[in-house]
């Protein structure tokens, strides 16, 4: 019943896809999520076989008996699902979520890293 | 191709979003292309403004307060890498926001919660309403 009310009252929230990045460094992968008005705890990250969900839900505490005058953004859902390659080593994905910006570290696989190979002379 | 970007992967979502383009109410829809977005609120005693700024720093963000506004100014650094995908904004911003009431220099207080600054502006005594007793003769 409880459950049931928490639901409803979550998907009164405008769904927002949160901006995001993503970029290539020497050792993997970042993806860097805004997600402003984020606590830890209000953050998921689920990894199924090939795809990588992340939602999270930003909510403002009400100061009380305030009166808007202008606003440009709100509590909201945040929802987006990336699909990952195969080169990411699922096993060390790491997320730090700091100052409402998720940065998830998808390190490649060992194997998938370039390597020199040496040639002997014959 | 190393990271599928699911672009056709998000197009319910697409339609949610030009469902609330249209549901949106006025005030919000009017400058949505102004960084960073803010909220502004108030009540009896203060005014409130919320900034939306994920990934900055308090100490790179500069706040000043002259009789008549209060100015926004920062940098938003960019990661370096070779990007894939770009969807966060970067790079210096300012916004300046006009007061109409005199403030209480002295009280305004800021912080930064999860990436969302919250300014809080003290209304000088001045204009706070008061409520004169009226004694009978």
């Amino acid at each position: 019943m409880d459950n049931e009310r928490t639901q409803t009252e979550e998907r009164q929230l405008p769904q927002v896809i949160p901006a995001t990045d993503i970029l290539e460094k020497e050792d993997g992968f970042h993806i860097f999520m805004d997600l402003p008005g984020v606590d830890k705890n209000d953050l998921v990250i689920d990894l199924n076989d090939e795809e990588i969900s992340i939602r999270a839900t930003s909510a403002q505490k009400p100061r009380g008996d305030v009166r808007f005058t202008h606003s440009e953004f709100c509590s909201c859902q945040y929802a987006r699902t990336l699909t990952l390659s195969s080169v990411v080593d699922r096993g060390r994905i790491r997320a730090v979520l700091k100052n409402g910006v998720l940065d998830l570290f998808l390190p490649k696989a060992e194997e998938a890293k370039p390597r020199r190979i040496e040639i002997q002379a014959g | 191709m190393v990271i599928d970007f699911s672009t056709f992967y998000d197009l319910p979502g697409g339609f949610q979003r030009l469902f609330d383009e249209f549901s949106r109410p006025l005030a919000i829809s009017q400058r949505r292309g102004t960084y960073p977005p803010l909220n502004i609120s108030e009540d009896e005693g203060h005014i409130y403004v919320d900034v939306s700024l994920p990934g900055v720093e308090m100490s790179e963000i500069e706040l000043s307060l002259t009789e008549k506004t209060l100015t926004l100014k920062g940098e938003r650094k960019m990661e370096k890498g070779s990007y894939y995908r770009q969807e966060r904004p970067g790079g210096f911003f300012q916004r300046i926001i006009n007061l109409n009431l005199p403030i209480d220099r002295e009280g305004v207080k800021a912080r930064l919660v999860h990436g969302v600054l919250e300014v809080s502006l003290p209304k000088a005594e001045v204009v706070t309403p008061k409520s004169i007793s009226i004694e009978s003769a």
